[in-house]
């Protein structure tokens, strides 16, 4: 795509990278295929190459940006299919990034939603604060009638019941074998809607010899921040990790930096890239990056231990974008589990975002909710007794839309590895698991429905 | 305002009211980019797109534009790239989008194999289908775009490489609403009954087969279609070899053809150049020192085959069966057959997965879509790319002499020869890869010329492409002989008499 931007524009860095990703777009429109909001709408403005377009205009100009500029741009889910299924690997992820601080520092919303985003931001990256408010979620849908809207599709988010929040204590977790060390990101949404998860994580890799550190100032990864335009915020939040787990490289040595919710992964990543022009942080967030591992990347590693007993439940996978798309991994936590005994289920449609995204169902409800029910059917296609993914935000949001209990599938592996039940589970009246069969015989039994090999 | 806006508008009234107004878009940056293509000709704007959800719709659309005498232009999904896109044949017709609504699998008999599909349904959707049930069947896809339409491609001639390649071949059984708004089905759904057994099942019944009228032609529009499924292999396992030198292709045709005469090996062969394969993994190293006005220097070629283990031609096929010790002695013996000579460089089943083009061969071989191919779409910046697709006959020294003529063409305009042989029994389909700088004037100009010189030189030793992009169909279509010409003329005024249905494609004129 050809770009006008003048010398003096190309001066700012953030500018000029916009440039450079802009002009790599050669207009295929594979993007087209797989971007949620032009597969529902089939707007040319609602697909990752009309919103190439829409930046480019937006920062060629420079400016207040148009309403309906800012309406295409704010309804991008930033799921990043688009980045796995563009021919010529358009750097999606960063464009979108830039386009949204340029709206955040020149559009003017209207209060009640400039307040809502800050409060989003605000709140979500302090688990205390989060937690504390949840605990008055119960006054809260008492007085939902004298809401907005938009609060009160916030409220109807929340799950229903919660597990205590417990937060993972700062320091080191010893493991009876000491035969790696990694920091786990404790993180700060997950933690408070479903603590298990870091619990699970926790003794999955204490059980295989992991000494785990929390790195004391480690919290929120930045990434709900920056992907609502609050580029300074999230530096600030990265660069409290940064400084928090080169403290701890530096003292005792980590070989991995792992990270059990992959919205946050994909951003931890990233951190050179979004503390580049930093000149006192840039080479140890590039350190930083070059550590972080999603759970499944570094489990894979691990011989697991198998206590015994039959897991055999049918587990349909759903792949959160930010893992799929944002950082390229699709079979490691499926071979863990299938390595556990579980049956892996595909469900169809499996590069398409269940309508979590970050804050996404927050703010845009309509098309969330669409997302979720056709992720949720897709997903019961398949007839599954638990549903497994790799992010909070999926499974908060596919569990909006059905009743099959929704897990992050660490809590499984935690279970089949000797861990108790994960909580999701204790109440559910699951089948009894069938022994393991192959969808195809691998002896090559002739089957009386299918093809004789 | 004009006769002909008032036309249009009273044309897009009548279908507002049919399909709704969500079924009508006329927005400026729709129309911009609907007419986007890859071809050297340039864009070619749509008056507007219209978005039916079933046959009926479809129907109302194909009355609309004959009362009008508005003309449209049927896609499926639009991902024909390098062939057309969305794109329609000249500018001001009515994109008929089968790809957003019209997208459902309407059935899959598990026993018989075979599936029935709108035009909208894409390989992807189809294989996460039958994933969902079971992985008990599998279905041959292309290398290109998994969200490629089936019955788009099998129209178009498309082809993959199991031994259900023949897309068109292996379908059976269409619904088509003709120029004139009936509906006709062909082979067994002829069958005035509600109840149709065998309509998917069974090609050839009573009357004259029609289904090939509707195979790259303008002759109605395609609404439903039965595509025949395989059971899906317990085991498969690819086998590849590297070959060091351009005139190495005689010999590797010659050592195919056995093996595809008597059927040994199942798949077709994929006989790939090596920048067929090196192209899909980054852009041309010297074209920005060139700018793009010489091919890759031979010592550049060499570059790319040493950096992803590779040869100036390489040979991709796979065995199915019960299990990789079943199919072991089969590879051992095609193993043994090609590397008789010494010159080939044999690349196992697990070693190929690690070499990402390879890796699209098992893919391919496998019926899994997969994205990387599309890669070679960024070998030159700019956008540009065309296919030409002649064949040989499966005779080394013929090929090896179309091998020749071509390369010296992609040489002579300054364009890379990009090519992978896809080898048959008797016939080879050459899909050579024309990419090129759409942005650049001069290169936009020499990717035309390449084609046309191409097409004329193998026209002149009796060779006829089997597709082509858009932008060349008028071009072929002359190169017939007039009484074909005239045939397809009168088809198109028996089926088609106003003539609304994509007027133009693929040369037909009423």
């Amino acid at each position: 795509m050809r770009t006008n931007f003048t010398a003096e524009q190309l001066v700012d860095p953030s500018l000029r990278e916009a440039a450079r990703i802009i002009g790599t777009c050669d207009h295929y429109g594979f993007c087209t295929n797989t971007c949620p909001t032009y597969v529902l709408t089939r707007d040319e403005n609602e697909s990752p190459r009309g919103r190439i377009e829409l930046i480019r205009a937006m920062l060629e100009k420079g400016g207040t940006p148009d309403a309906a500029t800012v309406r295409h741009l704010d309804s991008c889910l930033s799921c990043l299919s688009c980045m796995t299924t563009c021919a010529v690997k358009v750097d999606y992820m960063h464009l979108i990034d830039h386009a949204r601080v340029h709206i955040q520092r020149h559009f003017r919303r209207p209060l009640l939603e400039q307040m809502l985003r800050a409060l989003l931001a605000f709140t979500l990256a302090r688990p205390r604060l989060f937690a504390a408010l949840l605990k008055a979620r119960g006054l809260a849908r008492a007085l939902s009638w004298a809401m907005p809207s938009v609060l009160r599709n916030m409220l109807d988010m929340i799950p229903q019941k919660l597990a205590p929040s417990r937060a993972l204590a700062a320091g080191t977790h010893l493991s009876k074998a000491g035969t790696h060390r990694v920091a786990l990101l404790a993180g700060c949404v997950q933690q408070v809607l479903n603590a298990n998860v870091n619990a699970a994580t926790l003794r999955l890799l204490q059980r295989h010899g992991c000494d785990v550190v929390i790195s004391e100032g480690a919290g929120c990864c930045g990434s709900l921040a920056l992907h609502m335009g609050r580029a300074d915020e999230a530096r600030r939040l990265a660069a409290a990790n940064v400084r928090a787990w080169c403290r701890d490289i530096d003292a005792a040595g980590i070989e991995a930096i792992v990270v059990n919710a992959s919205g946050c992964g994909t951003t931890v990543k990233d951190l050179g890239h979004l503390l580049a022009d930093d000149p006192a942080l840039a080479e140890n967030a590039r350190e930083v990056a070059r550590l972080a591992r999603d759970i499944s990347e570094f489990a894979r590693t691990l011989p697991f231990v198998r206590p015994g007993g039959n897991f055999g439940f049918r587990v349909a996978y759903h792949d959160p974008c930010s893992i799929r798309h944002g950082q390229k991994i699709i079979e490691p936590p499926r071979e863990i589990l299938r390595e556990l005994g579980f049956q892996v289920l595909e469900v169809p449609e499996a590069h398409f975002c269940c309508g979590s995204a970050g804050t996404y169902n927050l703010l845009h409800p309509d098309t969330a909710t669409t997302l979720g029910r056709r992720k949720a059917q897709h997903i019961e296609s398949v007839a599954p007794d638990i549903i497994a993914t790799g992010n909070i935000g999926c499974m908060v949001q596919i569990g909006r839309f059905t009743r099959v209990p929704v897990l992050h599938w660490v809590e499984l592996a935690d279970w089949a590895t000797g861990g108790a039940m994960p909580p999701a589970l204790r109440h559910v009246a699951l089948p009894p698991p069938q022994p393991l069969q192959p969808s195809i015989p691998d002896d090559g039994t002739p089957r009386p429905d299918v093809g004789f090999w | 305002m004009t006769a002909e806006h008032a036309k249009a508008d009273a044309f897009f009234a009548a279908m507002t009211k049919v399909l709704g107004a969500d079924g009508v878009n006329r927005a400026e940056e729709t129309l911009r980019r609907y007419g986007e293509n890859t071809m050297p000709a340039g864009d070619r704007r749509p008056l507007g797109v219209v978005y039916p959800r079933s046959t009926q719709d479809v129907q109302a659309i194909v009355r609309a534009a004959n009362s009008h005498g508005i003309p449209l232009y049927p896609i499926s999904t639009g991902n024909n790239i390098g062939l057309g896109s969305r794109s329609a044949c000249e500018a001001g017709q009515v994109v008929v989008d089968l790809g957003y609504r019209m997208n459902r699998i309407l059935d899959i008999d598990e026993r018989l194999g075979f599936a029935v599909v709108e035009p909208g349904v894409s390989y992807q959707m189809m294989h996460d289908e039958l994933m969902r049930r079971g992985n008990k069947l599998m279905l041959d896809v292309t290398s290109g775009p998994p969200q490629g339409g089936m019955i788009g491609n099998a129209l178009d001639k498309g082809a993959g490489y199991t031994p259900y390649f023949d897309h068109f071949g292996f379908s059976c059984g269409m619904e088509i609403v003709l120029g004139t708004g009936e509906v006709l089905r062909t082979g067994d759904g002829a069958l005035d009954a509600a109840d149709l057994v065998n309509w998917h099942t069974s090609k050839y019944s009573f009357g004259p087969i029609l289904d090939g009228l509707f195979a790259q032609s303008n002759y109605g529009i395609v609404t439903r279609m039965g595509i025949w499924l395989l059971p899906r292999p317990p085991a498969i396992q690819s086998f590849h070899f590297a070959f060091p030198d351009d005139d190495d292709l005689d010999e590797i045709i010659e050592l195919c053809r056995p093996l595809k005469l008597s059927n040994f090996v199942p798949t077709l062969f994929r006989v790939s150049n090596d920048l067929y394969l090196c192209g899909s993994e980054g852009e041309s190293p010297e074209y920005r020192a060139s700018g793009g006005k010489r091919s890759i220097s031979d010592a550049g070629r060499r570059a790319l085959r040493e950096s992803h283990g590779l040869g100036a031609w390489n040979v991709s096929g796979a065995f199915y069966g019960p299990s990789a010790e079943a199919v072991a002695p089969m590879i051992q013996r095609v193993r043994d057959h090609f590397t008789r000579s010494g010159k080939a460089r044999y690349i196992d089943h697990d070693s190929a997965k690690a070499i990402p083009p390879l890796q699209v061969a098992i893919n391919a071989f496998s019926g899994v879509p997969s994205l990387g191919e599309l890669g070679l779409l960024k070998w030159r910046p700019g956008g540009g790319n065309i296919w030409f697709l002649p064949g040989t006959p499966m005779d080394g020294k013929i090929a090896n002499a179309f091998q020749k003529i071509c390369r010296k063409i992609y040489e002579d305009f300054g364009l890379d020869y990009t090519v992978m042989n896809v080898c048959g029994p008797r016939f080879a389909r050459g899909l050579h890869v024309i990419t090129f700088n759409r942005d650049d004037a001069d290169e936009c100009r020499r990717a035309d010329e390449c084609y046309k010189a191409m097409s004329r030189e193998v026209a002149k030793r009796g060779v006829f492409v089997g597709r082509a992009p858009l932008d060349y169909h008028r071009f072929h279509m002359d190169q017939a002989m007039p009484s074909y010409r005239n045939a397809c003329g009168a088809i198109k005024r028996a089926l088609d008499p106003n003539n609304v249905i994509a007027p133009g494609r693929y040369g037909i004129t009423a």
